[in-house]
């Protein structure tokens, strides 16, 4: 994104000082500026070595400890199952493949889910609320384990039917907080809308989904990082994923194929949590 | 005097409830006026101004917008004519001030330019910078300016008619009794045809042209000027409804120029004592007021405190209870209950004495203000009887 106030903002040596200084202190400082509502939009008034430290410390780590565990793989004393189950090209592609499995099984629910929300919290339609409500809470009350199952039994076993599976068990998280974001905004702004001659599908664009955004988006969140932990159960029903290199760990008894498998998870949970994140961050409306 | 909003036999059912909110009401709105709809709640008044842009569609019956029927117009076309403040304000905290006052002419294809130059007038004409303000958010204002700039966001599209449901009543009291202020400036100098929806009888008889006390169902108790409201109410619910202070709330609304003053003796203080025995003298007042060389009045003496001989810079009390001919009757009465003489003096813009005000004066305001607005109703009674078109006031004769 583009930062129009930058470099003015920051003394010469701005960023070795705010990589020194206090983290909250220099953010604080920078949301409570009363003078940001005469600053260019688009700049939450966070110096870039603020922003910098804010959106890429968190990854930083996360890439350390990547490096140790590759390391580890690298040089630990592994006899040769181990060495067969970790191989570098493994684990990148069992990376990737989980990465698919989260990212594609997130973009059809948000695809499906937001408009479904939509849909339900229009005037004329509140009384279907509860039903589709329900049938999502359905999906997210099975085990994780019985729809993948499930899903691979009615399609195929493998990639496919884990994304399936994913989508109805994401499903849930996103369509709530779409109903939620939408239903919490204060009436008054919608009829205040409607007085002065929006239409319904303009109130719907300008007003009631900008407002909505932060909820939304904090489904997708949470959506994605739960679908992060339930892929690995696609190991399965073969979808491959990092699931794989932790249930060939199980299979073999081999603890140190387990921990790196278990892990690279987590990281990559991590990360997506925090991208997530900072994605919630930018796109939300200035002024809430 | 045309008539900018007409509503005949309005009336809304909702379901599951015998009785309809809005029953058969047949009201004229004037143009140029602000007109109020009050009552207890639940008696159907907000009901009735959101029928008037449609926000709740009537379940039968006609409105009229300039003449025209637009019942059953394109109700987003008809909004954009009809401007629209709310309590809640409703001003959309993710877009700056500037893109909120803009909705209505964007909706409406104005150009950048002329959104641009009508956003530095709204502001200038509700008492805001726009350099400071253009740019801020809702949650950067107070809840004063926040409803100023509720009433510039209706304003902007220039509507002949603005639809307002308790305006200011989310505020405090200062800010309600400022903004209403400039609120009656601003429609001083915009002329708009307003209604304006309120619980609060006192908001109603300062901020009305006119104004409709209702009843359950949206019925019409009493619909006239507040001065004939308060002097003379329709029936015992429009007397319950206003309460016993009515009499006060009409001397709120009476100057001081509108009345006969009462005379005074007087003497100039460089007459001398003499001067001023005689003129005490030969009056039946206690007190004699004394004057300087140009005529303002100066101290109250006493016939005790003219004996002797010597100036008269010292003697007697000091005038304070002083009102100009543009107060108004309860501030004359208020001055009057905190003077010791019991008596208001009325001075000129120049200060000069013109007269006074004692509790006389007042009693036969309040007289003269009941046999007015008695007068009128009856008037309008006759008018009703011979068969004549009868002025929207009449109904308070029925």
């Amino acid at each position: 994104m583009s930062d129009r106030t930058l470099v003015g903002d920051v003394p010469p040596h701005g960023e070795d000082d705010a990589f020194l200084g206090n983290d909250d202190a220099q953010a604080l400082v920078g949301g409570t500026d009363p003078t940001r509502g005469t600053r260019q939009p688009g700049s939450r008034s966070m110096s870039v070595a603020v922003k910098a430290r804010r959106y890429l410390g968190f990854p930083a780590v996360l890439a350390l400890v990547c490096v140790a565990v590759g390391t580890y793989v690298a040089r630990a004393d592994l006899d040769d199952v181990e060495r067969r189950l970790l191989t570098f090209d493994r684990i990148i592609d069992a990376t990737l493949v989980h990465l698919q499995l989260v990212g594609i099984s997130t973009l059809a629910v948000i695809v499906l889910a937001v408009p479904l929300g939509i849909l339900v919290t229009r005037p004329a339609a509140t009384r279907l609320t509860p039903v589709v409500v329900a049938l999502g809470n359905v999906g997210q009350t099975i085990p994780s384990l019985g729809v993948i199952v499930l899903f691979a039994i009615l399609f195929a076993p493998g990639f496919k039917g884990a994304v399936f599976a994913l989508v109805v068990y994401a499903f849930l998280p996103i369509l709530r907080n779409t109903i939620v974001g939408l239903q919490q905004i204060d009436p008054f702004l919608i009829e205040s809308a409607r007085g002065m001659g929006m239409s319904n599908g303009t109130v719907l664009r300008s007003i009631e989904l900008p407002l909505a955004v932060p909820v939304i988006l904090a489904g997708v969140r949470t959506a994605a990082v739960i679908n992060v932990g339930t892929a690995t159960i696609g190991a399965f029903t073969n979808a491959g994923g990092l699931g794989g290199i932790i249930f060939g760990g199980i299979v073999q008894s081999r603890t140190p194929v387990i921990v790196v498998g278990s892990i690279l998870t987590a990281v990559l949970a991590l990360l997506l949590d925090h991208v997530l994140g900072v994605v919630e961050e930018v796109l939300r409306p200035r002024g809430l | 005097m045309t008539d900018m909003i007409a509503l005949e036999q309005l009336t809304k059912n909702y379901p599951g409830q015998a009785r309809p909110a809005v029953d058969k009401l047949d009201l004229t709105i004037p143009e140029g006026e602000i007109v109020i709809l009050v009552g207890p709640s639940g008696c159907g008044k907000t009901t009735t101004l959101k029928m008037i842009n449609r926000i709740i569609e009537p379940s039968s019956g006609i409105i009229r917008l300039q003449g025209e029927d637009v019942t059953r117009a394109d109700p987003d076309e008809l909004r954009r004519r009809i401007g629209y403040v709310i309590q809640q304000v409703g001003l959309f905290p993710h877009q700056t001030i500037g893109r909120n006052i803009a909705a209505v002419p964007r909706l409406l294809g104005w150009s950048r330019q002329r959104i641009a130059d009508r956003l530095d007038e709204l502001l200038h004409l509700v008492g805001m910078d726009p350099a400071t303000y253009l740019g801020r958010y809702p949650k950067e204002l107070s809840g004063g300016q926040r409803q100023r700039i509720g009433v510039a966001r209706a304003l902007a599209a220039d509507p002949p008619v603005m639809l307002m449901d308790e305006p200011f009543g989310a505020l405090d009291p200062i800010s309600r009794e400022r903004l209403q202020n400039e609120f009656l400036r601003l429609q001083g100098q915009i002329g708009k045809t307003i209604v304006f929806v309120t619980h609060d009888i006192d908001e109603a008889i300062k901020m009305g042209d006119r104004i409709a006390i209702l009843r359950e169902g949206s019925t019409v108790a009493q619909y006239d000027t507040p001065e004939t409201v308060l002097a003379a109410p329709a029936d015992d619910f429009v007397k319950e409804f206003i309460g016993s202070g009515a009499s006060l709330k009409g001397l709120g609304l009476a100057r001081v120029r509108e009345v006969s003053l009462a005379d005074w003796p007087t003497s100039q203080i460089s007459a001398g004592r003499e001067a001023a025995r005689r003129a005490l003298d030969s009056s039946d007042h206690g007190w004699v007021l004394l004057l300087d060389e140009q005529r303002r009045p100066v101290r109250w003496v006493e016939a005790r405190a003219l004996q002797g001989e010597g100036s008269l810079d010292r003697v007697g009390l000091e005038v304070r209870a002083i009102v100009e001919p543009t107060a108004t009757l309860v501030g004359a009465l208020e001055s009057m209950l905190g003077s010791r003489v019991g008596v208001v003096v009325v001075v000129d813009g120049s200060g000069a004495f013109l007269g006074t005000i004692d509790m006389r004066v007042i009693m036969s305001a309040v007289e003269v203000m009941r046999a007015a607005a008695h007068k009128r109703v009856l008037d309008d009674r006759r008018r009703v009887h011979a068969g004549q078109e009868p002025p929207a006031n009449a109904i308070a004769a029925q």
